[in-house]
Parts: structure tokens; C-alpha cells; sequence
């Protein structure tokens, strides 16, 4: 069985009085059983330089089953504070990534409009990676 | 401040995958550090009710905040949708976890979470952010 782990550890030794020391483990598995994930699009760059919408995932490109397990990792490569990405699911915004963050979350895919797409802040050279984990 | 720090590894292609990437939490466009945070929340859901988890404030608007969540339930069966502004994001099966950015779009970009089951699902939560609006008394 193929196998995928995600971890995720949040430090801070100053954020509060106590230490913060947060570590979570995910197997990825397919929805609802304990077998894993078993595709992948690979870890993929991006270079934009236009601030329009790019689609990420186009989800009526894909075969995949809908409202299942799916996971999505992407990253801002930028290392100047102010570029950003938006980072939209069928038009909603999610969330900012700025310059060095990433992000990890669960897809629903469930209908064809549900595309993961991204709008660069900057007209610029800016370089995003980002790579889906999903079940067939 | 606070580091977030992923470590990614599969097998799933030939060439196996394996890294590990982080970054200190900065407010939004600056080197500044994300100085507040809800602490590390723990809720046991005991209804299948779609219940707002985190409520979108105007301070926080285009900023940038983090969000952890996490389904703590080891039934493989078990999972929470988690949605925002009524679009739903997807699931987070038992032991799955995400971390995202949350700019707040405007008032209605709550994060919300319906638990698939009334069995006594937990799911911790946690923000880091650069500000909320209090709400009046």
C-alpha cells in the first residue's frame, strides 16, 4: 500500500507564557478506509507574471471522485514580504499566502466549478509550487 | 513568534517524495511576527449541526492569519466539512489535519465545520492572527 504523510509542528516560544510545541500526523488515506492515497500530480511550479486568476486544479479536468479525501499543498516561493497569492475555491477566497508560506488542505472537488485557483499580488516574476494528493 | 513547519513523504511514485518546509508566521507584507493567537481549542461535537468555528472579523480582513484544524476522531469513518462563506473546502477524515491562510474576505468568510456523525467527534483548533474585533457586549 502506497504511503503519504503529512506533519505539521507549530513552535513558539514566545507567542505565549507557555511554550507552543503543536505536532499533528496524517496518514493520507482514501475517504472513510485506511487505504492510502494512491495518485498524485507530483510537486509542480508555477511562474506567474500577471496578476489574473490562474485555475490550480481545474476539477472538470479530472478524474476523480467527488466529496472524498483529496489534499492540496501549495507555497509562495517569493522571499519579498509583500507578494502574495489569493488563493480561491470556486471563487471563494480562502486565504493570502505570502512571501515563503504555505498551506495544506483537504479538496471536496465536488462539483466543476469547485477549481483551487490562485491570483498573484504582483505582475512580476513569482513562483508558486503546489501538489495534489488524490483518490481515484 | 511561531513557526509552521511541514514534512511531506510518499511513496506513491517511483521517485520518492520527501521534504520539509517552514516558515516563521509574519503579518501580512512585513517581517513583523503574528503576535496573537485563540490558543489551541478542543471541542467535542455531539451534533451534526454546521456550526461556525471561527467568525470572520473586520480586523482581520486581508491580513494574514493562520488556521489549524484538526479531526481527532480514530474512526476511519468519521469526518468534518469544513466550509467557508457556504463554499465547502472539503474533508477532514479522522487524523487529518490543514493549515491555511484566512483573509477574512468580508463579513460572511466564516470557517465553519459540520461534524459527519453526533457521536462524539473532537477536533482541536487554533488561530494565529494579527487582530480580531472584539464583539460588543
Amino acid at each position: 500500500m502506497a504511503t503519504t504523510i503529512a506533519s505539521l509542528n507549530i513552535t513558539s516560544t514566545d507567542l505565549l507564557s507557555d511554550s507552543l510545541s503543536l505536532t499533528a500526523i496524517a496518514t493520507l488515506t482514501n475517504a472513510g478506509s485506511a487505504t492510502g492515497v494512491t495518485q498524485t500530480t507530483g510537486l509542480a511550479r508555477k511562474k506567474s507574471e500577471a496578476t489574473s486568476l490562474y485555475i490550480l486544479y481545474d476539477r472538470s479536468a479530472l478524474s476523480m471522485p467527488a466529496a472524498s479525501a483529496h489534499k492540496i499543498y501549495i507555497k509562495n516561493l517569493s522571499t519579498t514580504a509583500a507578494e502574495f497569492v489569493t488563493i480561491t475555491i470556486a471563487g471563494e477566497e480562502l486565504g493570502r499566502l505570502y512571501a515563503g508560506d504555505w498551506c495544506f488542505f483537504p479538496w471536496s472537488a465536488h462539483d466543476d466549478a469547485n477549481d483551487i485557483s490562485i491570483t498573484p499580488s504582483v505582475s512580476s516574476a513569482l513562483t508558486i509550487e503546489h501538489m495534489l494528493f488524490f483518490e481515484s | 513568534m511561531a513557526t509552521a513547519t511541514i514534512t511531506l513523504s510518499s511513496d506513491i511514485q517511483s521517485d520518492n517524495l520527501a521534504f520539509t518546509k517552514d516558515k516563521i508566521l509574519y503579518k501580512a507584507g512585513t517581517e513583523q511576527p503574528l503576535d496573537q493567537t485563540t490558543g489551541l481549542n478542543k471541542i467535542i461535537f455531539t451534533a451534526t449541526t454546521n456550526i461556525v468555528l471561527l467568525d470572520s472579523s473586520a480586523a482581520g480582513v486581508g491580513k494574514a492569519a493562520k488556521v489549524y484544524i484538526a479531526n481527532k476522531s480514530t474512526d476511519a469513518s468519521e469526518y468534518v466539512v469544513i466550509t467557508i462563506n457556504a463554499q465547502v473546502v472539503g474533508r477532514l477524515y479522522a487524523g487529518d489535519w490543514m493549515f491555511i491562510p484566512w483573509s477574512q474576505s468580508d463579513a460572511a468568510g466564516n470557517i465553519e465545520l459540520a461534524p459527519s456523525v453526533a457521536t462524539a467527534l473532537p477536533v482541536e483548533y487554533m488561530t494565529i492572527h494579527e487582530g480580531l474585533t472584539p464583539v460588543s457586549a
